[in-house]
């Protein structure tokens, strides 16, 4: 995750900084994160954070995060990104009951009897959970009075604009222009 | 004079230390088991305090210097929302627990915020109630500067923790410890153990100052023999909350309801006197489940008693 600060005082620079990292990796967020750049003015108050993600929070299905292979009554599932198993299980035991759904070691499940098409369309994490967490993140990590927000989101670009009481039209521009400057380096967006 | 010092070892043979402890007329301050570990924060005449260190050392302990032994300290934050817990207030807290002192946590209703940040009076009352406070704040200067507002009120000593330093506020807090800020992690490296040193002697200084005043004018009976005569009353011996007795710098917090035992700790006797004569005995702010008792100084019941003749 690379970071930019601009702000104009020297030691909450480097702080925030720090901050924003150990709140990241706290909560497991810091691999979905690209780039960030924290924008901080504690005189005005304002406080902007825009994080472009590595990847869109879309909808995730079995397909997109584990190997799907089926051959005459069986499935065999082998999990590629661990931190989506428990997922797959809650949804596969939902789905099948947990009789035909057999975990053979951390990352090999077999179901008895499932069709590739049924799990390439059950949806076992929600681009808006993953939406919903991030955003607490930030959260979290900006400054605790600052709680007047506004929030730039598209497509894996999220901007966080904040302040303390009145949300000004100029500390808007001033975060478009950021949320608009972080937008122009993702690709195909 | 009282001295105090610290016990750290195993259970094994601790029961011929209590022994000495009440022979030499010392008072256990605090004691604390944890399976076969012991730590005993002890009061004892100076005079005793070279025999007792050597009992300590035959029984297979050491001794250890507690500089803030027999102090209740508030240890404040602008909320106890995760913004700001559990660094590093707790980690202050932990570095002032291990110098002996008690320490209390405290986050404030509306703390939050540079424009919006406010302390209420019962919140100042409560602050008062303790030896002194060390207020943790953030990152920014402005934010700092503007929420020693906050401060500037309080009557009991204040450290000043925070991450930049401050300027034009100076009058605000008795000493500054900068370069710590708000944080997301323990405090475990090198620098910021030894910034939490820092803090520590940092409230040690500030509480010799008080304790020079103390020595001026001394209390009319020294803490520690207050709570050596109240700690055989039943509802006190009985009670179950953590440290029932809390020795201050000029008396003491007793967690029992006020209402209920007011009239007793009036009229309980030392050397010859109602302790309600030579004492504030008042509830606490936070509820009246606890009583402060806060003693007169010698020349403060002279004068009263020469008022009444």
């Amino acid at each position: 995750m690379e970071i930019e600060v601009m702000g104009d005082d020297p030691f909450g620079d480097a702080a925030y900084q720090k901050l924003f990292e150990d709140t990241m990796s706290d909560l497991n967020k810091a691999v979905l994160i690209d780039r960030a750049k924290l924008v901080l003015r504690p005189a005005t108050p304002l406080f902007i954070f825009s994080l472009v993600l590595k990847a869109d929070p879309g909808n995730k299905t079995v397909v997109d995060v584990a190997n799907v292979r089926e051959e005459s009554n069986m499935t065999y599932i082998t999990i590629t990104q661990e931190r989506y198993a428990p997922d797959i299980l809650r949804a596969l035991w939902t789905t099948y009951g947990r009789n035909r759904v057999v975990q053979q070691t951390r990352f090999d499940i077999e179901v008895a009897n499932a069709k590739i098409s049924e799990l390439q369309n059950m949806i076992i994490a929600s681009g808006e959970q993953d939406l919903r967490e991030i955003m607490g993140a930030v959260w979290r990590s900006m400054p605790e009075g600052i709680k007047n927000r506004r929030t730039l989101i598209d497509g894996g670009v999220i901007t966080v604009i904040a302040t303390e009481e009145l949300m000004r039209p100029e500390m808007m521009e001033e975060g478009r222009k950021v949320h608009e400057s972080m937008l122009g380096g993702v690709a195909g967006v | 004079m009282f001295e105090v010092m610290m016990y750290d070892g195993g259970i094994y043979r601790s029961d011929e230390l209590f022994e000495m402890i009440e022979d030499v007329g010392g008072v256990v301050l605090q004691k604390n088991r944890s399976s076969q570990m012991l730590t005993v924060i002890m009061s004892v005449p100076g005079e005793d305090r070279e025999e007792i260190s050597k009992l300590c050392r035959d029984i297979g302990g050491e001794v250890k210097e507690v500089p803030l032994a027999g102090t209740e300290i508030a240890v404040v934050g602008p909320t106890l929302g995760r913004h700001h817990m559990p660094h590093p207030i707790c980690d202050v807290a932990e570095i002032l627990r291990r110098a002996g002192a008690v320490t209390v946590v405290m986050g404030l209703a509306r703390g939050r915020g540079k424009n919006t940040s406010q302390i209420s009076a019962v919140e100042k009352g409560i602050i008062d109630e303790y030896d002194a406070c060390v207020v943790c704040l953030g990152n920014f200067k402005p934010c700092v500067e503007k929420k020693t507002d906050l401060i500037k009120d309080l009557h009991v000593p204040v450290v000043l923790v925070s991450g930049p330093k401050p300027e034009g506020v100076e009058d605000t807090y008795d000493a500054l410890v900068t370069g710590v800020g708000r944080k997301a992690a323990r405090m475990k490296s090198p620098e910021e153990r030894a910034k939490l040193d820092e803090i520590a002697d940092t409230l040690e200084e500030v509480l010799k100052d008080r304790k020079l005043s103390i020595e001026e004018d001394p209390l009319f009976v020294h803490p520690a023999e207050v709570k050596q005569i109240l700690q055989e009353y039943e509802p006190i011996d009985m009670c179950l909350r953590p440290s029932p007795m809390v020795l201050h710098l000029d008396g003491l917090r007793i967690k029992i309801p006020y209402n209920e035992h007011r009239e007793y700790l009036e009229n309980v006797m030392v050397y010859g006197r109602k302790l309600g004569e030579v004492a504030y005995i008042e509830p606490s702010r936070i509820d009246d489940s606890s009583v402060i008792i806060r003693i007169k100084t010698r020349s403060q019941v002279e004068y009263e008693d020469s008022q009444k003749q």
